[in-house]
């Protein structure tokens, strides 16, 4: 039996191997990275240049404890390579639902794959006492460090770190491109001290305990808490009392990110503080797509607000 | 440094004031000369002096940064330590680390039902457990205590590292069918299961078996099921699961699950799923019979990612068949029996929401009499973990099987979650 070639069929053929397996073909030589955030993947990308194809589960305006578990996730997960986290727990309420159907065992906890960019962050608020009524307090500790650009560079050695593990052959190009980035960081953490320095002192009030290690790092000093405990809102009582030191202290500003404004304008009203909406992470806005613009914004629209008050 | 700079700047100075002083006789002219190159010698000097104060200044500036970068180091060192310490801790303390992760779930009402008055109805105190077995599988379990019995709600095994995308799970399992089947009661959207839920899918889709997943690689999701069990449904009382039987009176179950973003903020998501038994049990008829249960479910979500602990919106509903053969005064015959509900909840707040439950449930022997259930309900959230929820349901019965199916209704739901808690992915 003979079998005749028709060109139709063979060109019919490669088109839908090519369809059916546009990744493999187009990003052969990229490593397939997942981030669970917009400043990990901006890092990434800064890391691994040419040779890495990042991607973030969250857009930047989310609440990261509020991200809705969505099933679009899970196709990404399943053909990621590498997975990059801030860890800490920040994604606890949605990545590991996520990770159970992805049938990736490759990037689960523990794994190579599995970038865990939280290790050798000199971590605050570690509760001694890990009780819900506390709130819903994280037992490992403040999980929003990203917010320090310090530990922006321990996040972007992680990363590293993380990428030499999986591909040692690029090594080099790793390191010195890890290298570009922390001067390029360093340059912008020397700018954001020398502007930060009206911030000294300045009394905050903050929705949520987001703002810690930012506060800790621009000398800014936090008078309290907006919600009852972490992850309750509050109660009238609360506000109440939370007015009356806000008053006592000569709070100025009362920041928020991705929560509703009402209590802040409430407050705000009571006490004459300015209320500021800052973004906990980056990628919210063409403003903030890179983790150096976003602190950056965050800096500037800190300054703007203290100016204006 | 700067001090030392003024001091030569003034010097220099000083220097130039008493050799420009127009003091000298004409006569002295060439000793003038001298003094004058004595200047600029003192100048150029001075210039050079100032240069290499600018270049000690610059020296400093970056040792003090090299310094800030070693205190940094340290501190990272100091942290890289303190993890270490950490992990030998953790090592010492395996033995509890080990553990599963451990919750409960306390489930309790009070109630008032027109037809046959109040109770407080202690629904379920629901232990649950987690963990890893080894790097190959999971497993977790749920026991429910009730008012009078204890149950083995959930015993499941499932793999984590099976290769070409698929998943199997064994053991006492909600098998994956629909959607709310697969809740547990306290995991609802509303207080109770639709009635039409209960009567054609039997309630929770409690099973013993085994089944198959396999992710399609697709560029959305979509996710396909197999499955074999003893029988499908927590009321279900068509077949025998306590003893060996013929392999044509057990269920087959077969599910396709797809998602899709329509945008940041709203998507679909969308199921299918048969469950069929080649024989059931049917008393006093010798012949059996098949039965075939389908389903169709569909949720719209509005989640609007800047604020989704405030705002948010779901529509969601599943339309069940059943065909089976049923007894009549006339003989048995096969009846085709369809039903579903439907529902709206929308967050109003982090703590508010508010919602509305149709539901239209038909006699499975006669589906001409059903039932027509109207449900508002409304939810606060005092936390993540704790849950308060008023009901008021209407039910226009027609089908008079139970007087708890009747009338006015209303439900007021405590819940409570303790420690880890945990329904994965099929709960969200």
């Amino acid at each position: 039996m003979k079998i005749k070639l028709d060109a139709k069929w063979l060109i019919f053929g490669v088109l839908l191997l090519l369809f059916c397996s546009p990744g493999r073909l187009l990003f052969a030589q990229q490593v397939r990275v997942i981030t669970t955030t917009p400043e990990l993947a901006d890092i990434t990308k800064q890391i691994g240049k040419e040779l890495v194809n990042v991607e973030s589960l969250t857009k930047g305006v989310e609440f990261m404890h509020a991200v809705p578990v969505k099933p679009s996730f899970v196709p990404k997960l399943n053909r990621a390579d590498i997975l990059v986290a801030m860890g800490l727990d920040l994604e606890i309420s949605w990545l590991p639902s996520l990770l159970e159907v992805a049938n990736n065992s490759k990037i689960l906890p523990g794994q190579r794959g599995n970038i865990d960019c939280s290790v050798g962050i000199n971590v605050l608020e570690v509760s001694r006492t890990v009780d819900r009524s506390e709130g819903d307090v994280h037992p490992k500790g403040n999980p929003h460090y990203n917010l320090d650009p310090l530990s922006g560079k321990i996040i972007a050695l992680n990363i590293a770190d993380g990428l030499v593990r999986n591909y040692p052959q690029h090594k080099t190009v790793f390191e010195k491109n890890l290298s570009a980035y922390l001067a390029e960081l360093d340059k912008a953490i020397a700018r954001w001290q020398a502007m930060a320095a009206p911030l000294k002192g300045v009394k905050i009030v903050t929705y949520h305990v987001e703002w810690s290690y930012f506060a800790n790092r621009f000398g800014l000093q936090q008078v309290g808490m907006i919600e009852f405990k972490p992850g309750i809102e509050p109660t009238p009582n609360h506000l109440v009392s939370l007015a009356q030191k806000m008053q006592q202290e000569k709070t100025q500003l009362i920041i928020y990110g991705a929560q509703s404004d009402r209590f802040p304008r409430q407050l705000a009203s009571q006490t004459g503080a300015a209320v500021v909406r800052l973004q906990s992470i980056a990628g919210g806005s063409p403003e903030t797509d890179t983790y150096i613009k976003f602190i950056d914004y965050n800096l500037r629209s800190l300054l703007a607000a203290v100016k204006k008050g | 440094m700067n001090l030392m700079r003024r001091g030569i700047f003034f010097y220099a100075i000083c220097c130039a004031w008493l050799l420009s002083v127009p003091q000298v006789s004409y006569g002295q002219m060439s000793e003038m000369e001298s003094l004058k190159a004595l200047v600029r010698d003192i100048g150029e000097r001075l210039q050079g002096a100032l240069k290499r104060i600018e270049e000690l200044e610059k020296e400093k500036a970056a040792s003090a940064g090299k310094i800030e970068q070693l205190e940094q180091d340290k501190v990272a060192s100091g942290s890289r330590l303190g993890q270490v310490e950490k992990s030998v801790r953790a090592v010492q303390s395996a033995p509890m680390a080990l553990n599963p992760a451990i919750g409960m779930v306390i489930d309790a009402t009070a109630e008032h039902r027109a037809k046959t008055g109040g109770n407080f109805n202690f629904r379920t105190a629901e232990l649950g457990i987690a963990a890893s077995i080894d790097p190959f599988a999971r497993a977790y379990a749920f026991i429910g205590a009730k008012k009078d019995e204890v149950e083995l709600e959930e015993a499941t095994i499932v793999t984590t590292a099976l290769p070409w995308n698929l998943t199997a799970r064994a053991g006492r399992l909600f098998a994956d069918f629909g959607r709310l089947p697969k809740y547990h009661a306290d995991s609802l959207p509303f207080v109770n299961f639709p009635l039409s839920l209960e009567r054609i899918a039997g309630g929770e889709s409690k099973s013993d078996g085994v089944e198959l997943s396999y992710l399609f690689p697709t560029p959305f999701f979509l996710r396909g099921t197999v499955g074999g069990y003893n029988k499908i449904g927590e009321e279900n009382e068509r077949l025998d699961d306590t003893k060996s039987r013929a392999w044509s009176r057990f269920t087959y179950l077969s599910r396709l699950h797809s998602y899709f973003d329509i945008s940041d903020d709203h998507s679909i998501e969308m199921g299918t799923s048969m469950a069929y038994t080649p024989s059931i049990r049917i008393p006093e008829d010798p012949h059996g019979g098949s039965r075939t249960l389908t389903g169709v479910d569909l949720t719209y979500r509005y989640q609007p990612l800047g604020s989704t602990f405030h705002q948010g919106l779901t529509i969601g509903g599943e339309l069940f068949g059943n065909s089976e053969r049923v007894g009549r005064a006339s003989g048995f015959r096969r009846t085709f029996a369809p039903g579903g509900y439907a529902y709206a909840e929308a967050k109003l707040s982090r703590e508010w929401a508010a919602g509305f439950l149709f539901d239209h449930a038909p006699s499975l022997s006669s589906p001409g009499k059903k039932t027509i259930g109207y449900s508002p309900f409304l939810t606060w959230n005092l936390s993540e973990f704790n849950r308060l929820r008023f009901q008021y349901s209407f039910l226009d019965d027609k089908v008079k099987e139970q007087k708890t199916e009747q009338g006015h209704q209303f439900f007021l739901q405590w819940t409570t979650f303790l420690g880890s808690h945990a329904h994965g992915f099929r709960v969200r």
